[in-house]
């Protein structure tokens, strides 16, 4: 069974249709990328799966169950976490802090909580900042912690959105090689990336969106080479003058 | 002597302080100021749950103070129902309506939940300033209930002298600290801050904000219409200008805001700041300048909210921290304790 099912899944804002009948299966154990230029609705695609955005129409299943329009919190609990294009911690408070509230999702006990939460940051490599304020970290500290927390929930299914924009090239490597540690894990890891080369090492399938419509849909290599994709990056004329 | 000792000792003296004051104060005068104090601290470290973790700030729980006020002192004037289980019957009533009031505003951001809350209080007030009877119960309008002073005694929460009334509010106070405290350090505390700094965020990590606020409210308005109840009790005569008005929602808000909301120490140290000041302008300038402790509150909450935004008790715990490390022997910048 897939772990995630969409289908003719769309989305409008007022007149504009930000999605327009996507449909994708992710295989467990699988990473599978979304790219395609600004704009595209890939984001509006994650906030529609988890559940911040209830879809205009179409079906979601995850893990075989129809998750339309169920609530984020609901959602986390069956086992779906997500990051943030856009990052929120919880400034005012320590890293630890902003972990801790992530595993409390599986449990009540403080404690637990707490030793959950120093277990997932080592597994990362990020218990010495556990004291620092959230607010306080760097860009690329910050889309860990997003990491970190997402983790935290002990989800079977990870959207990561645009963990690497703004990264120095030798934090993407590093982050690349968190991402392939995960799956070691069991998680299906479903990402959006700007950053090609990262989504080529990484993903094993790949679907591109353009103007809410999926264009080409496949192994990495093979969709890179697509002339539809060459075209909604760089336009028409890079086309015709490569061809 | 170690960072430990140092607390422990700390808090042993404030414990002595606190109790052995009226042995030492024996002015009526300073005796009520002081109660109104740990009053109003009680007050603020109630609203803090909501106003304080859950990072909205309500305006009107004056109203809660004046459900509690009214229900003990209706059920005791006309059924002679003990005070203090009206004072829990109050506090079941205080906590339907903080529900009612939550419901439908927690969905609101900044200012727009702040004015609500100021609507439902003020709604309140006015209208049981414009009841006379509410069927059976006798409410009287403006002019409020008086508790006859006829039988003194603990059962009857009514006292011919100040220092039970002390005792009373001290262990209120100690009571609620603690309960913070835990709250704070629980799921529900944890689960209360996130969604206050960034609820989506929250929401995404399995926190159901509206529900952990609703949770917040419910046991903010519970202990606050508590301490309206000890207040009917203190003063036998109360009327909606005095319980339920737009003052004490604001001042309330006032010393948390100094104080610094969403700390434990906050609103204690808050009102230890502001109650003097209110009480004694109004000693000696009640007369020809009424407000002026309003003026001067304003003053202060712009100076404070430019120059420390997160109130008053993050310097005076960096600077208590400090004086601990010195006491220890100049290990600085240890573990700081947020809640000294």
């Amino acid at each position: 069974m897939n772990i995630l099912e969409i289908k003719d899944l769309y989305k409008d804002f007022g007149g504009l249709r930000a999605l327009n009948d996507l449909s994708l299966s992710i295989e467990q154990g699988q990473i599978f990328g979304l790219i395609g230029p600004n704009g595209a609705g890939k984001s509006t695609a994650f906030n529609c799966i988890a559940g911040v955005y209830a879809p205009s129409g179409g079906e979601i299943y995850f893990n075989g169950e129809q998750i339309n329009g169920e609530r984020p919190w609901n959602l986390c609990k069956k086992g779906l976490a997500r990051t943030f294009q856009i990052v929120k911690p919880f400034a005012t408070k320590t890293v630890l802090y902003n972990v801790m509230v992530a595993t409390f999702a599986r449990t009540n006990n403080r404690s637990e909580a707490e030793q959950k939460a120093v277990e997932v940051l080592e597994s990362l490599h990020f218990e010495k900042k556990k004291d620092l304020r959230a607010g306080n970290l760097t860009i690329a500290d910050r889309k860990r912690l997003e990491i970190a927390r997402a983790l935290a929930t002990e989800p079977k299914l990870l959207l990561l959105d645009e963990v690497m924009a703004g990264l120095r090239p030798s934090e993407v490597d590093e982050m690349v090689a968190i991402i392939k540690q995960l799956r070691t894990r069991g998680i299906t890891i479903f990402v959006i990336e700007h950053i090609m080369r990262a989504i080529m090492a990484l993903s094993d399938h790949v679907v591109v969106l353009h103007f809410g419509q999926k264009i080409a849909e496949g192994a990495p290599q093979q969709v890179a080479s697509d002339e539809r994709v060459i075209k909604a990056y760089l336009g028409d004329e890079y086309v015709i003058s490569a061809g | 002597m170690t960072r430990h000792t140092i607390n422990k000792f700390a808090c042993l003296l404030v414990a002595i302080l606190a109790l052995g004051l009226p042995l030492v104060i024996r002015s009526a005068t300073y005796l009520h100021i002081l109660i109104l104090l740990y009053f109003y601290a009680y007050l603020t470290s109630s609203w803090n749950l909501v106003g304080g973790f859950a990072g909205v700030l309500p305006l009107g729980h004056a109203a809660f103070v004046g459900i509690g006020a009214y229900a003990s002192t209706i059920l005791y004037l006309q059924y002679g129902v003990s005070p203090w289980l009206g004072m829990i019957m109050g506090g079941v009533l205080a906590t339907i309506v903080g529900i009612l009031i939550g419901l439908p505003t927690f969905k609101m951001r900044g200012a727009y939940f702040a004015l609500a809350t100021i609507a439902f209080a003020e709604g309140i007030r006015v209208m049981i300033e414009n009841i006379d009877k509410l069927g059976p119960f006798v409410i009287n309008g403006p002019r409020g209930l008086q508790i006859p002073p006829l039988k003194l005694g603990l059962g009857n929460f009514m006292f011919a002298s100040k220092e039970p009334y002390y005792y009373i509010i001290l262990i209120m106070l100690v009571a609620v600290l603690l309960i913070t405290y835990s709250i704070s350090r629980s799921k529900l505390g944890y689960y209360l801050n996130a969604g206050g700094e960034e609820p989506e965020a929250a929401m995404a990590l399995g926190v159901n904000v509206a529900r952990a606020k609703l949770i917040a409210m419910a046991m903010s308005s519970f202990l606050t219409a508590l301490a309206g109840t000890f207040y009917a009790q203190f003063t036998l005569y109360i009327h909606p200008k005095s319980v339920i008005s737009l003052d004490l929602s604001f001042e309330i808000a006032f010393i948390a805001l100094i104080g610094g909301r969403g700390s434990i120490a906050g609103p204690v140290l808050g009102a230890l700041l502001l109650r003097p000041v209110s009480d004694f302008s109004r000693i000696y300038f009640g007369d020809t300048l009424p407000g002026l402790h309003l003026i001067i509150f304003g003053v202060v909450l712009i100076l404070v909210m430019l120059y420390q935004p997160r109130g008053l008790q993050e310097p005076l715990t960096r600077l208590y921290n400090k004086l601990v490390d010195r006491l220890v022997g100049g290990k600085v910048g240890e573990a700081q304790n947020e809640y000294s």
